[in-house]
């Protein structure tokens, strides 16, 4: 127990305001006792905010991809040798010229993969931070929590949309005291004009798709355009939350939204399956590619509700996380008003 | 065995009262927030705090309402009996934020406070019936008050043998009354001079232990130390008296101070109690923690006790639509220890705990009777900043802020101007020490209010504070959904 004390402040002696690293923390926690032991009886972070991250490829996958990679540079480096020596046989200011070229195509690579790295990284940034955002809620520890809001606000500080929900963030930062709400404040200053956004792209999209699907001749032609705008999609709304995928960003977000949706067997938990029967029935009665098209729209609607569970870098806590039956209004819309049109082109 | 604290008459005009609101609350509902406190607990200062904060949109990010951009906003609204001051907000918050602010002034006299609040609703039908208000009525009072509703549950006897025994205790303060007291004969002819002799002394001992700041809480009647136009009147001129066995004769002097104890409960407590306390629909409940804890464990066992017995009084329980007609109940209590801004807020959860731990009966009943229960460490106005220092090489969490003048650390005493950083001991990990002698060393100074605050667009003054969005939030947050 230590004794209390009292300091007169000079000048050299005034503490400054900033908060102890959560390093420093700990270690006086340390001092207190068992205080800082994990409790053994906490509760382990809900199912559907589970999503395993790319598993790691077994030992001969790996061997194979390194083994291919090295193939693959050796046999790049060995064509550039080729070209160059037999443009310096041709001429000798056409092989400076390759020279040149070669030059610029290795600086187009490094960067193509430093952006990529960067996008990767850029992704698991928002991954990271969800899964601090859901310990700091559960151990409601004000300075973690301010520190995480300084990383979020980093995320967004280039982004004008957001001034204004930044500065109310950081004019009410240091009047919350516990670490829960401080998360829950960030969510609903920073989060809900996102999610508004990220929920009309997603509809739009679904309208798209359920159109495109009802008046298209091939089956092949709505899957492609299901898949293309599924990825679109995805892709939006990881740049919306803040995290502009690359090519191999793409890649990961695919996986973790198709995950996803193996997860929570593409439907958000607590949606209800009843309305999505009834309507696609009554309308796939109506006409079969009109039934067709609410189908894939509603299949798109869940693409972007998975990508807005993956990509964004807080839980749904304090606003409601969509469902998908907010969007079958819209989409239902949608598709009667092709239906009224497929009537009277008919009719004609 | 325990009286009620109401009569019958006084429950039909309660259930007709509740009646009547339910008539005229039907447009616009009635919120009785009942702010309750101990003397010094910081009722003004909430209820000053809640007041500019609701009325200025003041930085609420915990309170629901106002972060989903759902507040329109509040006005000051008159209340409807016309019979009590209005509470003197502009005054309170002069004093707070003037050049040289200080705290107000300890509660005289009761005072009470409308205000309209409107919002917008997310009910399904909002779109329908456009903003909603809610009024929002709050009573200030003296906190020595408060310790009077327990007497409505004693007989005069019961309440005597409580305050000798308190009075023994007390040893040095209590003398000069234990020897008039000796003095006097129960039994004998009833006499208004021994009356007034035996008052007078039982009201300096009273006033004398309150000085002492060592028995902070337990020592009713709170109207002896604040008589107001009741002074000398014969319900204040009265004492503890021994019991005694034979029948009392109705000419006795026990019998005439038996009588005036229930006509003070009669024309004082009850009154009180009825227009005030019966028809709550919320409760928060302001604990001086610090204050104390500051004094030693036979304090926070004073605590304890009188909070526990004050909050006894109080009707508690879920409430429905329907029961809301005649009968109100308090379906939500927080519990507060204020004066949260005098330690740093790694403290908070300990203090919550020790504050947990002292209304554990209390919350435990309330809960037994349908009430939601929340604990909270807050600060209505925060005086202090927050900091470290480094001392022998051991990294201390202070609070800086101005002590106010006369306030002692040790042998320093401070003169009100100069800022300090200020580490005022670690709280105990167990909340069960503080309840233990010498196991807890602890020394909080009083701060004096903040000074250059910061202003709102508007160029209203915005008042710092710790969770008190928060309680808000708990208190009123979902009657404005």
């Amino acid at each position: 127990m230590k004794e209390p004390v009292a300091r007169t402040i000079t000048p050299d002696t005034k503490a400054d305001e900033t908060l102890r690293t959560p390093r420093a923390y700990e270690a006086e926690a340390v001092d207190d006792g068992a205080e800082t032991e994990a409790d053994p009886f906490a509760p382990e972070s809900a199912l559907d905010d589970i999503f395993s991250p790319p598993k790691r490829p077994n030992i001969f996958a790996r061997i194979f991809w390194i083994a291919t990679g090295i193939l693959v540079t050796m046999g790049l480096g060995l064509a550039h040798d080729m070209l160059l020596r037999d443009l310096f046989a041709i001429d000798e200011y056409l092989g400076w010229f390759g020279v040149g070229v070669v030059a610029l195509f290795c600086v187009g690579l490094l960067g193509l993969i430093v952006r990529e790295i960067m996008a990767v990284r850029r992704l698991r940034n928002l991954d990271d931070i969800k899964a601090q955002a859901i310990e700091i809620s559960r151990s409601k520890i004000a300075i973690e929590g301010r520190r995480l809001l300084r990383e979020i606000d980093a995320i967004y500080a280039h982004r004008p949309d957001l001034a204004r929900a930044r500065q109310t963030m950081k004019d009410n930062r240091d009047a919350l005291f516990d670490g829960d709400t401080i998360i829950e404040f960030a969510e609903r200053t920073l989060m809900a004009s996102l999610d508004e956004r990220a929920k009309a792209l997603t509809a739009a999209s679904a309208g798209r798709v359920a159109l495109v699907t009802a008046v298209s001749p091939r089956a092949l032609i709505d899957l492609a355009f299901v898949a293309y705008e599924s990825v679109r999609l995805a892709g939006a709304i990881a740049a919306l939350y803040g995290a502009r995928p690359g090519v191999l960003g793409y890649w990961r977000l695919a996986g973790s939204v198709l995950g996803h949706l193996a997860v929570t067997g593409g439907l958000a938990l607590t949606d209800g399956l009843m309305e999505q029967v009834i309507g696609q029935s009554s309308l796939a009665r109506f006409s079969v590619p009109l039934g067709q098209g609410l189908v894939n729209g509603l299949m798109t609607v869940r693409v972007g509700i998975a990508a807005m569970r993956v990509v964004r870098p807080l839980p749904f806590a304090a606003l409601k996380q969509p469902m998908v039956r907010d969007f079958i209004p819209g989409l239902g819309k949608v598709t009667v008003e092709q239906a009224r049109g497929y009537k009277t082109a008919r009719r004609k | 065995m325990a009286q009620s604290p109401t009569t019958l008459v006084d429950e039909l005009g309660i259930a007709l009262n509740n009646l009547a609101d339910a008539a005229t609350g039907t447009f616009t509902p009635t919120l009785r927030l009942g702010v309750t406190g101990l003397s010094r607990a910081g009722k003004t200062i909430f209820i000053t705090a809640l007041v500019h904060n609701l009325l200025t949109g003041g930085r609420l990010p915990g309170f629901t309402p106002m972060a989903e951009g759902r507040f329109i906003g509040a006005r000051l609204a008159e209340y409807p009996d016309a019979a009590i001051p209005r509470f003197a907000y502009e005054q309170h918050l002069a004093a707070l934020t003037g050049k040289t602010p200080n705290w107000p002034e300890s509660t005289r006299r009761i005072s009470q406070l409308r205000l309209t609040l409107k919002y917008q609703s997310n009910n399904w039908f909002s779109g329908f019936t456009g903003h909603s208000s809610l009024n929002l009525d709050i009573v200030d009072y003296p906190g020595e008050w408060l310790l009077d509703l327990p007497l409505l549950t004693m007989s005069f006897a019961e309440w005597s043998a409580q305050a000798l025994e308190r009075a023994q205790r007390h040893g040095a303060e209590a003398k000069p009354f234990l020897d008039v007291l000796g003095g006097i004969n129960p039994q004998g002819e009833a006499s208004d001079m021994a009356a007034e002799a035996l008052a007078g002394a039982f009201t300096q001992y009273l006033r004398a232990s309150r000085e002492d700041g060592r028995a902070l809480s337990s020592l009713p009647p709170g109207r002896f130390l604040l008589p107001g136009d009741l002074e000398g009147s014969p319900a204040l001129t009265f004492a503890p008296l021994p019991a005694i066995g034979q029948p009392i004769r109705s000419s006795s002097l026990y019998a005439m101070l038996e009588r005036r104890y229930e006509a003070y409960k009669d024309l004082v407590v009850r009154p009180f109690f009825r227009d005030h306390f019966v028809r709550l629909d919320r409760q928060i409940v302001l604990v001086d923690m610090l204050r104390a804890l500051n004094a030693g464990p036979d304090a926070v066992g004073d605590l304890e006790t009188a909070l526990t017995d004050v909050l006894g009084c109080f009707r508690q329980g879920s409430s429905n639509g329907l029961s809301r007609l005649v009968s109100r109940r308090i379906d939500r209590i927080l519990f507060a220890a204020t004066k949260a801004d005098h330690l740093h807020h790694t403290s908070h959860d300990r203090l919550e705990a020790i504050l947990n731990r002292l209304l554990a009966n209390a919350s435990r009943r309330a809960r037994f009777a349908g009430a939601e229960t929340r604990s909270l460490a807050i600060a209505a106005i925060r005086a202090t900043r927050e900091g470290s220092i480094d001392e022998q090489r051991e990294k201390l969490n202070v609070i800086i802020g101005t002590p106010m003048a006369g306030e002692r650390m040790g042998k320093t005493t401070y003169d009100g101007k100069s800022e300090i950083a200020l580490f005022p001991g670690d709280l105990p990990e167990k909340p069960e020490s503080v309840f233990q002698d010498g196991k807890v060393t602890l020394n909080f100074l009083r701060f004096e209010p903040p000074r250059d605050l910061s202003h709102n667009a508007e160029g209203a003054v915005v008042l710092p504070h710790i969770r008190f969005d928060r309680a808000l939030d708990f208190l009123i947050g979902d009657w404005l959904k």
